[in-house]
């Protein structure tokens, strides 16, 4: 009888293992531990036996059938496994469909350097100021030290609403405005929209600036240098050097022009800037005496700086965009590399 | 302004090459911004700010060089000897006009051509030789920055010169030919007859040096600035002369000029000179500065040394008189822009170079910024946009004033009042914006003509409603437009654009935690009828969204499902948008969902059925959510089904079905009653 279940055991092993599906598995299962299975039927034999020997063969027979209850789960599993990867198999989609979301959109690479700027600014703790862009020619020239009739006026081409209101010509207004509410010290920026009558292949007659200011006891030219150094090897990296040149505007004194080596040819000469390797970014200065006296501040007592920033030249340095026309253009094909 | 290298030169012998010298004149703020060959000579073209009209003379960039450069300036010098006879007899009525006027009359010349160095230099500095008389006027005119005027003596009448404003002389033929309209307040030479000249801007012809010409009288004159620019702008006319003078010109070289032009013309064209007539009521008295030593190097932020400071001064012409710790400072007559403290620190900083400057950082107490909440509004739109898939346009702040009546707006709608531009580029761009989308239509015009089929863009910027007197209440506004093509996205689901944009405004007024709905009534005229809607917060229209009036689109030559949407006032966003979140806690029981078919009439909106089951007002009922319209067999024609999922919860307890059951059943009873519905079978 021992030789019979090692027979049937080496037998089912041999069959479970090569077993190939899990039907044959249901099958091996019915055939050895089913109701009249091999084993099964063994065990019906186990009453004609003696106690002794019910004990010993009884014993053997459960081995013999946990045995191959341990096989054909072992095996079940493997099937199991290898017949779920068939069948997933067969469930392929193409991956390479686009998927069914909508695809983020762009912001204006005006915007981009606003947003890259002004964070810059916020993080000196200076605080974002606005103005109106239909201007009045007092906040707009006059309390900034043009007065009418002086020739500094035809620095600025304006667009006129009438004899008193214009478009603004530059965000500076905001310098007077915010410090007719406000006593120093001061540490302002102010984005927005300029208007220039002037149209052509390197002019558009709407473009973006960021005005910066700072009064305080004691703020010194030097101080005025380094904020911009800083703010300028953050946008365009710390080995881009800065110079500034004299230059005048009527609501700074000392005022300046600032360059910066250029980012196109790393100051060897291009045709960006004119084989001189600086390209001119900003104007700024000392804010004048002028402009705190109409704004009511004790010039003997404050200094500050102010400076103005354009926008879409730093977007043209930054990206390489060779065109400024192109801005308000709105070309998808132009916003899509934003 | 153009300057010869060449002629600089006799001024100041200096060593630098023209790209050197450039470099200095550049960094001094003389921006040269072309430097170009001219025979064997080298012409710069300069930038010369507004304040410095010294530097718009060969002689006043000479002088600045000598300063830079530390080197010796050779100066014109004139004299005139054997006078004969008196001066012309000058009257200068408005004296607030004309500071200054002197003249000299110079008896037999005889016209003819220049030598060729004279015409030469006057080519290379871009004015075109004429004769001689007037060559010289305009050679000095470089040289010295004065401008002259010769005028042929024997055609002014009564051989005076008179200054006087125009009065009602109204018209005057310049020497150019024109006949030119004048105003009263204008400035003009006159002699005891007529006009002769428009002060300071250019001569008549009545009075023109001819070839003819035997004697004449020679102006060397100073004109108020603010008066010659107000009439070279109003004559629409700016000349040499009146580019100089309306700048300031230097009221002590006039006699320099003057002897220095009668000599150049007894040289070279011949004749005798008279006596000097001067009338110079005023004469300049330098104002005094007074600048502590101190504060050039505070306000600066370097030490510089006095040495350094008055070598410096002194070099650009400056008096100097040191007062302990003070400095006194008189400017030269050429340097009216000098006035105060402030000036002086700029020389001596703009000599030192500001290459030499450090960079430091200002020393401020800490302190915290306050945010700007609209701007900070503005970027969290502007990125919702941008993750909805709409990118962002920036157009002109300007309309096509024509628009505006293309549009249905009504009479009484503020955003006809439009505010004008009174010299626009373009007839399109004369009217200040009183509304986003037109500009946006546009966009996607030209994209869709460069191919694009699916278009989403939005702007926010302002847009100007008028507020009387030419000013104008500036709103923040957003607009979007979306082009659907459904051609191209066959696998997506089809339906309307408007349900897109819609969802995109839910997920953005949610994420902003501010509470909308949506009004069938009052969105914009330029919308759809019957596809449009306004965003409300309570009973406040704050926005609309809509299919594209059809008429509309015809108007920008659209045609596809184009929808539009706006908000009208971010800022007015800000209260709502600021709302604190406050938390609620998980409930504890688990919900139960019933699912609801309806019949109803077509017109039943989504939203009244939903407002009706949200009416019973049970404390149960948690969520009512849509999840199928359907229209078709084997529903009649003109109804629809509508199906919604219900949520309810007890905070309490788990619910039992009969008591879901209970309130169910009074939902669809009030539903059947209320709205006609039907239970769908």
């Amino acid at each position: 009888m021992h030789n019979d279940l090692d027979v049937i055991k080496s037998k089912a092993g041999e069959e479970i293992a090569s077993a190939s599906g899990l039907k044959d598995i249901h099958d091996l299962k019915v055939k050895y531990l089913g109701k009249k299975g091999l084993i099964t039927t063994q065990l019906k034999t186990l009453g004609a036996l003696s106690r002794e020997e019910k004990k010993e063969f009884g014993k053997v027979l459960n081995e013999c059938k946990n045995h191959i209850q341990d096989l054909l789960n072992k095996q079940e599993a493997i099937l199991k496994t290898s017949e779920l990867d068939i069948s997933l198999k067969t469930q392929n989609i193409d991956v390479t469909v686009p998927g069914s979301s909508v695809p983020f959109g762009h912001l204006h690479p005006v915007t981009l350097v606003f947003d890259e700027i002004i964070s810059i600014f916020l993080s000196l703790g200076f605080t974002v100021e606005e103005g109106p862009e239909i201007e009045e020619d007092f906040y707009n020239f006059e309390a900034l030290n043009f007065p009418k009739d002086h020739p500094a006026r035809d620095m600025q081409d304006t667009f006129f609403i009438c004899e008193d209101v214009v478009l603004r010509t530059h965000t500076s207004p905001v310098q007077v405005r915010v410090m007719e509410k406000n006593a120093p010290p001061l540490r302002v920026i102010a984005p927005g929209k300029v208007y220039r009558c002037d149209s052509d292949v390197s002019h558009i007659p709407m473009f973006h600036q960021l005005e910066g200011f700072m009064v305080d006891k004691n703020i010194r030219m030097t101080d005025l240098k380094g904020i911009l150094e800083l703010v300028v090897h953050r946008i365009f990296g710390p080995n881009t050097s800065i110079r500034l040149r004299p230059s005048f505007f009527p609501f700074t004194e000392p005022s300046v022009e600032i360059d910066i080596s250029c980012v196109i040819c790393k100051g060897s000469g291009c045709n960006v800037c004119q084989t001189t390797g600086w390209i001119e970014i900003l104007g700024a200065g000392m804010i004048n005496p002028r402009v705190y006296e109409k704004a009511g501040y004790d010039p003997d007592k404050y200094t500050g700086f102010a400076f103005g920033l354009g926008i879409e030249r730093v977007a043209m340095l930054k990206y390489g965009i060779n065109d400024v026309r192109l801005f308000p253009e709105n070309d998808m094909r132009f916003l899509k590399q934003f | 302004m153009k300057a010869s290298y060449n002629w600089l030169k006799e001024f100041v012998d200096f060593k630098e090459m023209p790209e050197e010298l450039a470099h200095i004149l550049t960094m001094a703020g003389l921006e040269v911004e072309l430097i170009e060959k001219a025979g064997n000579d080298i012409i710069f073209d300069i930038g010369v700010t507004p304040n410095r009209s010294d530097w718009l003379s060969m002689r006043g960039i000479a002088r600045e060089i000598s300063a830079i450069l530390n080197l010796p300036m050779k100066d014109i010098t004139a004299s005139i000897t054997n006078e004969i006879g008196e001066g012309p007899v000058v009257e200068i009525e408005d004296a607030a006009l004309c500071p200054r006027y002197s003249s000299r009359i110079i008896k037999g010349v005889k016209p003819g051509p220049s030598p060729e160095w004279l015409s030469k230099k006057l080519e290379s500095c871009g004015i075109r030789p004429t004769s001689n008389i007037v060559d010289i006027t305009n050679y000095v005119l470089l040289e010295i920055g004065q401008p002259m005027h010769a005028f042929d003596l024997d055609k002014l009448a009564g051989k005076k010169i008179i200054v006087k404003q125009a009065g009602d002389a109204n018209k005057f033929t310049t020497l150019d030919g024109e006949e030119r309209k004048i105003s009263k307040e204008t400035l003009l030479i006159w002699d005891v007859e007529k006009p002769v000249a428009i002060a300071g801007v250019m001569g008549g012809g009545n009075t023109e040096v001819s070839d003819a010409t035997l004697n004449i009288l020679l102006e060397s004159a100073n004109f108020l600035p603010s008066s010659v620019r107000r009439t070279s702008r109003t004559l629409g006319l700016s000349s040499e002369s009146s580019y100089r003078f309306e700048r300031g010109v230097d009221k002590e070289a006039v006699i320099l000029a003057l002897d220095r032009a009668a000599e150049l013309i007894v040289e070279f064209a011949g004749g005798e000179v008279t006596n000097i007539t001067d009338k110079y009521p005023e004469p300049f008295e330098a104002r005094e500065i007074v600048v502590p030593f101190k504060k050039i190097n505070s306000l600066i932020g370097i030490d510089i040394e006095e040495d350094f400071i008055i070598k410096t001064l002194l070099s650009l012409g400056f008096v100097i008189e040191r007062r302990g710790e003070l400095l006194s400072i008189m400017p030269p007559s050429y340097r009216e822009d000098a006035e105060r403290d402030i000036d002086i620190i700029e020389e001596v900083a703009r000599i030192y170079g500001y290459d030499k400057m450090p960079s430091t950082l200002p020393e401020m107490q800490m302190s915290s910024p306050t945010e700007h909440k609209l701007q900070e509004l503005v970027k969290k739109l502007k990125i919702s946009m941008v993750k909805s898939g709409f990118s962002e346009a920036i157009n002109y702040s300007f309309l096509n004033p024509e628009i505006i009546d293309q549009l249905n707006l009504a009479q009484d709608d503020r955003r006809r009042e439009l505010i004008y531009v009174r010299n626009p580029l373009r007839k399109e761009e004369s009217a200040m914006r009183t509304i986003i989308i037109p500009a946006l239509l546009n966009n996607v015009n030209t994209n869709i003509k460069r191919g694009e089929k699916t278009l989403r863009f939005f702007e926010i910027s302002k847009v100007f409603l008028s507020a009387g007197k030419n000013l104008a209440d500036e709103i923040t506004q957003l607009g979007a437009v979306y082009l659907k093509d459904n051609a191209t996205s066959l696998w997506q689901t089809k339906h309307e654009g408007f349900y897109d944009l819609k969802g995109v405004f839910e997920s953005i007024f949610k994420d902003l935690k501010i509470k909308v709905t949506f009004s069938a009534s009052q969105a914009e005229p330029y919308m759809h009828p019957a596809k449009s809607c306004a965003i409300l917060i309570g009973d406040n229209k704050i926005g609309s969204i809509g299919t594209l009036h059809p008429a509309v689109a015809d108007i920008f030559n659209l045609k596809g499902d184009i929808t539009i949407a706006e908000i009208d006032d971010i800022e007015g966003l800000l209260d709502a948008a600021s709302s604190k979140i406050c938390f609620t806690s998980l409930p504890k029981f688990p919900s139960v969902e019933r699912d609801i078919a309806l019949v109803v009439n077509d017109d039943v909106t989504v939203s009244s059925v939903e407002k009706e089951i949200r009416g019973i007002g049970s404390d149960i009922l948690e969520d009512v959510t849509l999840f199928d319209i359907y229209k078709g067999k084997p529903i009649a024609k003109d109804k629809k089904s509508l199906a919604f999922s219900i949520r309810y919860r007890s905070l309490e307890k788990t619910l039992t079905d009969n008591e879901v059951d209970e309130v169910h059943a009074v939902i669809l009873k009030r539903l059947q009653d209320n709205l006609n519905a039907e239970l769908r079978s």
